[in-house]
């Protein structure tokens, strides 16, 4: 009996995470490219008048974030690197990294757009420049903001790479010897730092990447209409009511899916191909080159300020009927627009709920298998999840469509939770496995020995010692969850309505302090989780 | 050139960690300095190197061939440092290592004294290795040869046959010294271990925050 049970525990523990998430995810995934043999599909889809200049635009986009975001990145990391601010940089990234994309995406808008605030601070009185800022047909306003966005996430990865383990103590070491073989601090960034973190930065860099080229809300917002972005394309076919089109849709995630594919291998060709190139720049000798200190003040404080400047101005326009040229700020009359949303409620209600579920069920299932799987059997469903942040989102929400319709959950509750848990569950898994497996195992010894039982120790011990963790965890889930755009409206088939929703939905055109009050009510739980997380997570004995 | 040191003391917060101490080292001198743990040995050649970092403060001159190098970055000071790691770059082959602090010039001539480096230090052959398949001893020979390829004007020895068994350390301790001296350069080892330092050579002790001749 006792041995039966043993055996029943892994596969108890194992069974939440592969039913809710593992399975559906590779089903959803299945479905998308069984679209390839839909002939109908394909030749509506090579049909399409927008299918090459939307392709185009998507690649442009995405490739050019991505490069910039990085290539600013590294410039701050090689002029903070050994500063007394390198710390609070970390701390900075990690807000930044709080922000939701959308959110970001409308106050980004509204600070650029040519009635906006860089605007009216530019033009005095003048009357607003005849400028496209916003949804100017080359993309470069949603160029702009992908990559403002992504530079948190890319210094985020960076520092965890920098601090894992040994390694920031050995990349010291390893400066110190490049400076006593003449190196200066930019030449020791460029050839020793840079090299070997640019290799633990593969999987941010391709997510970044497939991220700009496929995303929906931010380019519903800020990307160009005449063509849109290639994802907005297929966006608008899975959208569509006729299942002809939708069939075409799920056909063009396929069709982006292959093309960034083939872009990520191209790049990693000619990296590949450019190796002796490389090499004898790193091996070239003694370069006294400074860490550029300046440049990367300046990159720091413009990212900052636009940043900051995206979400501070939300507040002054959810607050205010009208923002009449050429005032720098309007005119604080009232909060009419704080008044709809709370007459209201059912969108926040709905995100805020489902986003506390999905983080709370995703901390559950993660510890489930944590506690009862063996560590070798994380390296597969890592990489599962790895998988599903790196095939853009469009081509997993177009199967997972398909396939919630089939099994009757389409404009269900459960499967809102499920489409949310289905990325929320990803970041959790990603984020926690590494603190929980390298947890010591003698302090569960411990106790045991001073006779707590398994449950006892466990929630008495070692929940309490991974109390940091397990929150910032539960605050990337909620985040994550609260946010989703593309496979929430799939699902929610237009009998429920989330803030991204809304908020996507009034930035087309709907009032603007209403839009800027979504917007902000889409920022505040997150930095809420992200800042109880870090409270209360802090442990009381250091 | 000589290697002097002329009052130098290292504050630890408000407390003195080394008073201050005046020294010069001949070149092909190898000085040993030994203290226990925390004493401060390593301390004091990160200012000598120039890469000192808060908490700790320091005050004094350091002179190579008479020139001061107090305000000279690390980089272009031309000292070459030994680690207890040997510090191997892992992104780079061995033979990369040694290209990486030599100074510029036509490649086939760098090629040519990198291959000569390798044969000296037994390791002809190794060039394309990554550090990680060579042995410990192996690493840090190349160590050594990185080091003197990039033509040091002096030599810091922080405690490099710590990490080395009992017989590869005498065979390195004999490598290192015999090619310090070969180059004339002045060089000052820390350790704990006296069994480190060199036969006839001058040895120092670093205790209670004073360097006294032991």
């Amino acid at each position: 009996m006792a041995r039966t049970l043993r055996r029943l525990t892994p596969l108890a523990g194992a069974l939440p995470l592969v039913l809710l998430w593992a399975l559906p995810l590779l089903l959803s995934l299945a479905i998308t490219a069984a679209s390839a043999s839909d002939t109908q599909a394909w030749r509506a889809l090579l049909a399409h008048p927008q299918l090459f200049p939307a392709l185009f635009l998507s690649m442009f986009t995405g490739l050019a974030a991505t490069l910039t975001a990085l290539l600013l990145t590294l410039i701050i990391l090689a002029g903070f690197q050994g500063t007394a601010l390198w710390h609070r940089l970390q701390a900075c990234a990690a807000a930044g990294l709080a922000v939701p994309h959308l959110a970001f995406a409308i106050g980004f808008g509204f600070l650029i757009m040519p009635s906006g605030l860089l605007a009216r601070l530019a033009s005095g009185d003048a009357s607003p420049p005849a400028w496209i800022t916003v949804q100017d047909p080359w993309g470069l306003s949603l160029t702009a903001a992908l990559a403002v966005k992504e530079i948190p996430f890319l210094l985020t990865a960076a520092f965890a790479a920098l601090f894992r383990g040994d390694a920031a103590r050995l990349m010291d070491q390893h400066a110190r010897a490049a400076a006593s073989l003449g190196h200066g601090k930019g030449s020791i960034f460029l050839r020793i730092i840079m090299p070997q973190l640019l290799a633990q930065l593969r999987w941010p860099l391709v997510i970044v990447f497939v991220y700009g080229a496929t995303v929906v809300d931010m380019a519903l917002v800020l990307g160009p209409t005449q063509p849109p972005t290639f994802a907005v394309v297929a966006w608008h076919a899975l959208n569509d009511v006729e299942p002809a089109a939708n069939r075409m849709g799920l056909a063009a995630t396929l069709l982006l899916t292959a093309i960034l594919a083939m872009a990520i291998l191209t790049v990693h060709g000619l990296l590949h191909a450019s190796r002796d190139m490389q090499r004898r720049f790193l091996t070239a000798g003694p370069s006294a080159l400074p860490a550029p200190r300046i440049g990367a003040g300046i990159i720091a404080v413009i990212i900052s300020a636009l940043l900051l400047l995206s979400i501070f101005l939300l507040l002054p326009l959810s607050a205010a009927p009208r923002w009449p040229w050429p005032g720098i700020l309007p005119p604080l009359t009232g909060g009419t627009a704080w008044a709809t949303l709370a007459a209201s409620p059912a969108p926040l209600l709905l995100s805020l709920g489902l986003s506390l579920a999905v983080s709370a069920v995703s901390i559950l299932i993660a510890v489930l298998w944590l506690e009862t799987q063996p560590e070798a059997r994380d390296r597969w469903l890592l990489w599962l999840a790895l998988l599903s942040l790196a095939v853009p989102q469009l081509a997993v929400a177009g199967g997972q469509y398909r396939l919630f319709l089939d099994v009757g959950l389409g404009g269900k509750l459960a499967g809102l939770f499920l489409a949310h848990l289905s990325l929320a569950l990803a970041y959790v898994m990603i984020v926690l496995s590494g603190p929980y497996r390298g947890f010591d195992g003698r302090y569960m010894k411990a106790a045991r020995a001073l006779h707590a039982s398994p449950a006892s120790a466990l929630i008495r011990v070692k929940l309490p010692l991974l109390k940091a963790p397990l929150l910032t965890a539960s605050a990337i889930g909620f985040a994550v969850s609260i946010v989703q755009y593309v496979p929430a409206q799939l699902i929610a088939a237009g009998r429920f309505a989330t803030l991204p929703m809304e908020a996507v939905t009034l930035s087309s055109g709907g009032s603007r302090p209403l839009t800027a009050a979504y917007a902000l009510a889409l920022t505040l739980p997150p930095l809420a989780a992200f800042l109880l997380a870090g409270i209360v997570g802090r442990p009381r004995w250091r | 050139m000589a290697l002097s040191l002329t009052d130098v003391s290292i504050r630890l917060g408000g407390g003195m960690l080394i008073h201050p101490v005046s020294l010069s080292i001949k070149p092909g001198e190898i000085v040993t300095l030994m203290g226990q743990s925390g004493a401060g040995k390593s301390t004091l050649l990160s200012f000598i190197a120039g890469d000192l970092e808060a908490p700790f403060s320091a005050s004094g001159t350091v002179r190579l061939g008479g020139a001061a190098l107090n305000d000279v970055p690390p980089e272009a000071r031309h000292i070459g440092r030994l680690f207890q790691d040997d510090l191997l770059f892992p992104h780079l082959t061995v033979g990369e290592n040694l290209l990486f602090g030599m100074a510029r010039g036509p490649g086939p001539e760098r090629l040519k004294m990198m291959q000569a480096a390798l044969a000296e230090a037994d390791l002809a052959g190794f060039s394309e290795r990554p550090p990680h398949t060579l042995s410990g001893g192996q690493r840090a020979r190349v160590a050594l040869m990185r080091a003197l390829l990039a033509n040091p004007r002096a030599m810091l020895l922080d405690e490099p046959f710590n990490k080395l068994d009992a017989d590869l350390r005498a065979q390195m301790r004999d490598f290192v010294f015999r090619h310090i001296r070969a180059r004339n350069i002045p060089c000052l080892m820390v350790t704990h271990d006296r069994g480190d330092a060199p036969d006839h050579g001058r040895i120092l002790r670093l205790k209670g925050g004073e360097v006294k001749d032991a």
